[in-house]
């Protein structure tokens, strides 16, 4: 059957210390040709040391429409560092 | 050890060296770029045409290089040179056919750029030494790339099986042609430290037969004392100018806009 | 779901939207929405894809190794930027198949401009200074966009377009410097990519049919009028400042306004052309569907390859 292939997330770290960002999703018929065409088709210009890709179906993510998912309604000042007293030096 | 008369080659050798070196990747990066739009699904359109500008980028390496020692300008070795003083081989003048064929050649011609290269890493002369060692670091993914495409495709499914079968027996004996002796063979390798082209036509086979046939791909090879020599006769007579009439074509079109106004800037 | 639910989760979708928040995938939206936005993001990956073929063709003949490599670079961003631009779409649930298999089919629509022959070396960096100065500012309007994969591909978009237009001026600005048979080719090339330029931005929003739902959900945020009239603004200096002349008498500064005059591009024209009555239409499809053809043995091969690795 012809095919466009599989999807595959792809993560991208632009130099060491830095976190992976995604930057977009590439078609590929496996996971190493996936790191190729994600070198191809996102590492072209930006600087790049290190790529992730992980099959689009492998992704489990939240659903937009359950905002509540998230829901912080009531009092949460107790993990705000401004909500308490501190001694001068800290705010140096 | 050669005495210090003999330090380096002449200007006269390693220019060849570099000009045939340079006539291979800018022949080859022209052919890999007619794939541009056209290539079998868009990542591969767009890895592909990485590819043929890193060629013509290295070409323009190597012509640079020949420039410094007396040679004319890059732009005027593609684009005012007669395509009978090109050196390049046979190999690379072959039209693209069909992906499997140009895979194929990727496969042997980066194959045979990584061996090239790494004996060049040991040159004398160190502009060459110093380029070999860039490019060999850009040619480490060229060759992640057409190796791995080679190996999928090569057993894949009875269609990729017979066009990569086909590709491969018109290819090899073409691609030995990369090691044609150049005429001052014998000044590069005394004066330079380059290996002969027979020992690098060796190493490479020893490479490529194996991944070849792991492919699934039948070659015109025997075993003998542990190497793997080629039994088929090798398409010769680009370093010496002899040249396949795609390649009148290719520079014809190549050299067309540019023919228009020569001493002009574009 | 009751019509009460349909006003609400409608009225949360636009105040969404008025509060400048973007749209994501699997985000509650109009019927309308995702339509409006996999017809447009569709046709601007198409476009992308149709669009590396004018120029390609020239990549053989470029004059020298500099632009040699330039014109390979641009025309592998367009497949770039195609690729972006389908994936974005992907997210609204069509699949690459299913877009490529209506492109090829001659059911799908492609920025109209493509559609036009490229007969001389002058054209390539014509259409890099002219077009790619029109999809820009098109572009930058775009990233603004409520839908979110479609911004984020975008701003990358601009990014690599923003130096076509540079490689594109540069090239002209060689041909203008250099003999007289280079200066006529560049004026050539103007006179015949003019028009087809400003219908880029499509027709006057009068005869638009889509304009008024994608300005109220915020999937653009200009006319198309404003968006030529910026383009035209830009570009007229420019090119009289070349030395060149623009194939229009009207193209005067109206002092009044600030802005340049123009005459409305044939869009009689644009209607029979997007139709598939251009010059270049078969032509541009044909080398796709080819393309497409011969590289089914390959796509098969290499999935077919995946399945035994995974099974073994």
């Amino acid at each position: 059957m012809d095919t466009q292939w599989e999807t595959y997330e792809v993560f991208h770290q632009s130099k060491r210390g830095e976190p992976h960002e995604h930057v977009g999703a590439v078609h590929a018929p496996d996971p190493q040709m996936a790191l190729h065409m994600a070198r191809d088709q996102f590492a072209r210009r930006l600087n790049c040391v290190s790529i992730w890709v992980v099959r689009s179906k492998d992704v489990t993510m939240t659903d937009y429409q359950d905002g509540d998912f998230f829901a912080r309604t009531t009092d949460k000042s107790y993990r705000d560092p401004k909500a308490f007293e501190a001694p001068d030096k800290l705010h140096k | 050890m050669n005495s210090s008369a003999h330090l380096n080659s002449s200007s006269e050798a390693l220019s060849e060296l570099l000009v045939a070196l340079a006539d291979d990747e800018l022949i080859l990066g022209h052919r890999d770029s007619e794939w541009t739009g056209h290539s079998p699904i868009l990542e591969e359109d767009i890895a592909f045409s990485n590819l043929a500008q890193d060629e013509i980028g290295h070409a323009l390496v190597w012509l640079s290089i020949n420039e410094s020692i007396g040679g004319k300008s890059p732009d005027w070795m593609g684009f005012e040179r007669k395509w009978n003083d090109f050196t390049c081989s046979h190999f690379v003048q072959y039209p693209k056919h069909d992906y499997a064929y140009t895979v194929v050649r990727q496969f042997l011609f980066d194959a045979a750029e990584r061996i090239r290269l790494q004996s060049l890493k040991q040159s004398s002369f160190q502009p060459i030494k110093e380029a070999a060692k860039k490019i060999l670091r850009e040619e480490h993914y060229h060759l992640l790339h057409s190796q791995g495409l080679v190996e999928r495709l090569g057993g894949a499914t009875e269609e990729s099986h017979r066009r990569m079968q086909e590709a491969v027996d018109a290819a090899f004996p073409q691609s030995l042609g990369l090691f044609e002796p150049l005429v001052h063979e014998g000044d590069l390798v005394k004066g330079s430290g380059m290996k002969p082209s027979s020992e690098l036509q060796e190493e490479w086979l020893g490479y490529v037969v194996p991944i070849l046939e792991s492919a699934t791909l039948l070659l015109p090879t025997k075993k003998s004392n542990g190497k793997f020599i080629a039994v088929c006769a090798p398409e010769y007579g680009g370093r010496s100018k002899q040249h396949t009439p795609h390649l009148q074509s290719l520079v014809a079109d190549m050299q067309s806009v540019y023919q228009i106004a020569p001493e002009s800037k574009w | 779901m009751n019509e009460k639910d349909q006003e609400a989760l409608l009225g949360a979708f636009e105040a969404r939207i008025e509060r400048g928040e973007k749209i994501e995938p699997g985000d509650w939206m109009p019927e309308d929405y995702r339509k409006t936005l996999i017809r447009m993001i569709g046709q601007h990956a198409h476009s992308e894809i149709v669009g590396q073929l004018p120029e390609g063709k020239w990549i053989p003949f470029a004059p020298g190794f500099r632009r040699k490599l330039t014109l390979i670079a641009k025309v592998q961003d367009e497949a770039g930027h195609g690729q972006l631009l389908y994936r974005a779409a992907e997210t609204l649930g069509k699949s690459r198949e299913l877009m490529l298999e209506e492109l090829l089919a001659g059911k799908a629509k492609y920025a109209n401009v493509f559609n036009y022959p490229t007969p001389t070396w002058a054209d390539v960096g014509v259409i890099g200074w002219l077009v790619d100065t029109a999809a820009v500012i098109n572009q930058t309007m775009l990233a603004q966009t409520s839908y979110g994969p479609y911004g984020r591909a975008m701003k990358r978009i601009c990014y690599e377009e923003s130096f076509h237009i540079k490689q594109g001026y540069d090239s002209v600005v060689a041909l203008v410097k250099g003999t007289p048979a280079q200066r006529a080719m560049v004026q050539d090339s103007i006179n015949r990519w003019w028009y087809p330029t400003l219908m880029m931005s499509g027709p006057p929003d009068t005869l638009s049919t889509h304009t008024n739902l994608s300005m109220r959900w915020k999937i653009k945020t200009k006319t198309n009028e404003q968006v030529r009239q910026e383009f035209v603004d830009l570009i007229v200096p420019q090119i009289r400042a070349l030395g060149m002349e623009i194939p229009d008498k009207v193209c005067q500064l109206d002092r009044s306004t600030g802005h340049y005059r123009y005459t409305q591009p044939d869009w009689e024209e644009l209607r029979r052309v997007v139709n598939g009555d251009g010059p270049c239409n078969k032509e541009r499809l044909d080398v796709r569907r080819k393309a497409h053809a011969d590289g089914q043995w390959v796509r098969e091969a290499l999935a077919a390859h995946a399945s035994k690795s995974q099974a073994a």
